[in-house]
């Protein structure tokens, strides 16, 4: 078997602190509902890029943090995430021969999925869930950033090498 | 070269199915037990600990831009500011001064009633770092934790009235839960007439409702409410919000409350942690008839002192020395 030789890692490690980062900026209120899925769309990234890096477990564990971080239940975020990322890797042969704009497509319903169980469990925890499809805001969102989200972070892997 | 970038497809570890299965029993498990139990508060708190410079430096852009435009706002607009405070903090100064005699008075009637003495609550200050990210939750996080003192269920208020409470203590940070969260309560009353009533949350920045008035009650349009102080979370006479409007609808069995919160809720960056007193009446009560009866003691050890010859009978002292003390005090 080929031994590889991980390069450059803590670019995906610092791109997904950013990500976190990203996910409690402060922004004004009318955009609040509709803030993207920072760490979802960079872990999809690396998940599709670099599999053998980034898998299920790291998904988790920046999960956990994320619900530390925003408060919720210890594991909410997390098996969100996780559940995001197998998605991605169960078709992970598939999502990499589409072009951008199909795999925005399909992402549209990969984020969703685990975005309705996010619903449940907000619910579940003791609290009113919105009325209306506005928990799908971020995921339309997020979808459309995609390509966007794609061509920078290829561009940095690239440039870096990282591997 | 070729093949070191060769990824090794084939090695993997547990399948995905297995993962899936494994991380989501252990997710589910994590959140019962922190639903339910209180065992991994500590842990929470201590990855608070990492959570807590994220969300400072998430705020960092925002803070360094108000820097900057304090620091290059004119001259004028300074002086016009400055001259607004001043006449700001006459108005004050004049409330105050009548403040004094309130609190003075507040204090004696307090004694004949034999209950606490309390009247100022101790407060810390602290600054928002931070907004919680979900629109559909009404928390903020602010930069006291637990090694400032900060305690669970601790009220916090600004300037202008109650802002909420706090849910969670990092340490050196805290999550407060505002007044507008649809799952905040609060005991309120209208100061005009005392009406009780329970506050509740919308979820709607700006707006909290009132739950099972009657249809009766004397309850309108501008009105104060003022937190009761029942339920010992909050302390009582704090302004909470003011009524918006009041529907009544005979075909529903309660009025329609709207009010507004009177603290500056999705503004205000500075806001105090107020240390309410976590005894009960009845210990209130206890500790200070304690204390009043050592005051007694006290004076009429001094007075004994002081006088020589005991002409005065024991029973008549008592009184006469808490006079004195009084007088000593203030």
């Amino acid at each position: 078997m080929v031994e590889t030789r991980s390069r450059n890692g803590w670019v995906i490690w610092l791109s997904l602190v950013l990500a976190l980062l990203l996910s409690v900026a402060p922004m004004p209120a009318f955009l609040e509902a509709g803030r993207p899925l920072w760490l979802a769309l960079f872990l999809t990234y690396w998940a599709l890029a670099l599999p053998h890096r980034v898998g299920m477990v790291a998904a988790w564990l920046f999960g956990l943090f994320a619900d530390v971080l925003y408060g919720s239940l210890l594991g909410q975020n997390a098996l969100v995430l996780m559940l995001t990322t197998f998605f991605v890797l169960t078709l992970h042969q598939r999502l990499r021969l589409f072009p951008l704009w199909q795999q925005s497509l399909v992402l549209l319903v990969l984020f969703g999925i685990p975005q309705l169980v996010q619903l449940w469990l907000f619910a579940l925890a003791g609290n009113r869930p919105p009325e209306a499809l506005q928990f799908l805001y971020p995921v339309l969102i997020s979808a459309l950033l995609w390509p966007w989200v794609h061509t920078l972070l290829r561009g940095l892997r690239v440039r870096l090498q990282v591997n | 070269m070729g093949d070191a970038v060769i990824k090794p497809l084939f090695v993997k570890g547990p399948s995905l199915g297995v993962r899936l299965l494994v991380l989501t029993v252990l997710s589910v498990s994590l959140m019962v037990v922190d639903a339910r139990f209180d065992t991994l508060k500590p842990l929470r708190s201590q990855i608070g600990l990492l959570a807590t410079p994220l969300y400072w430096l998430a705020d960092l852009p925002t803070r360094l831009w108000q820097d900057m435009t304090q620091s290059i706002s004119s001259r004028s607009e300074l002086l016009a500011e400055n001259e607004k405070l001043k006449a700001e903090a006459l108005l004050l100064q004049r409330r105050l001064q009548k403040l004094a005699a309130l609190t003075e008075q507040n204090v004696r009637l307090r004694e004949l009633l034999n209950s606490a003495e309390l009247v100022d609550e101790q407060v810390l200050v602290s600054e928002l770092i931070g907004v919680d990210p979900n629109p559909f939750t009404q928390r903020v996080i602010i930069d006291k934790g637990s090694k400032d003192g900060v305690s669970l269920g601790m009220p916090v208020l600004d300037a202008r009235g109650l802002m909420g409470q706090v849910v969670e203590v990092m340490p050196y940070s805290a999550r407060v839960l505002l007044l507008t969260d649809a799952t905040h309560g609060i005991p309120v009353q209208v100061n005009r007439n005392g009406l009780r009533a329970i506050a509740n949350g919308t979820g709607n920045p700006g707006l909290i409702e009132l739950r099972h008035v009657a249809d009766t009650a004397d309850i309108k349009e501008g009105d104060l409410l003022v937190s009761s102080g029942l339920g010992q979370r909050f302390p009582a006479g704090y302004p909470v919000a003011v009524v918006k409007e009041v529907v009544r609808d005979s075909g529903q069995p309660f009025a329609i409350v709207r009010a507004e919160p009177t603290a500056a809720l999705s503004r205000s960056r500075y806001l105090l942690l107020v240390f309410s007193d976590q005894r009960t009446p009845e210990q209130r009560a206890t500790d200070s008839a304690e204390a009043q009866e050592a005051a007694d003691r006290d004076a009429a050890a001094r007075q004994e002192a002081a006088a020589p010859p005991p002409a005065v009978a024991p029973a008549p002292a008592a009184p006469a020395a808490t006079g004195e003390n009084r007088n000593g005090r203030n």
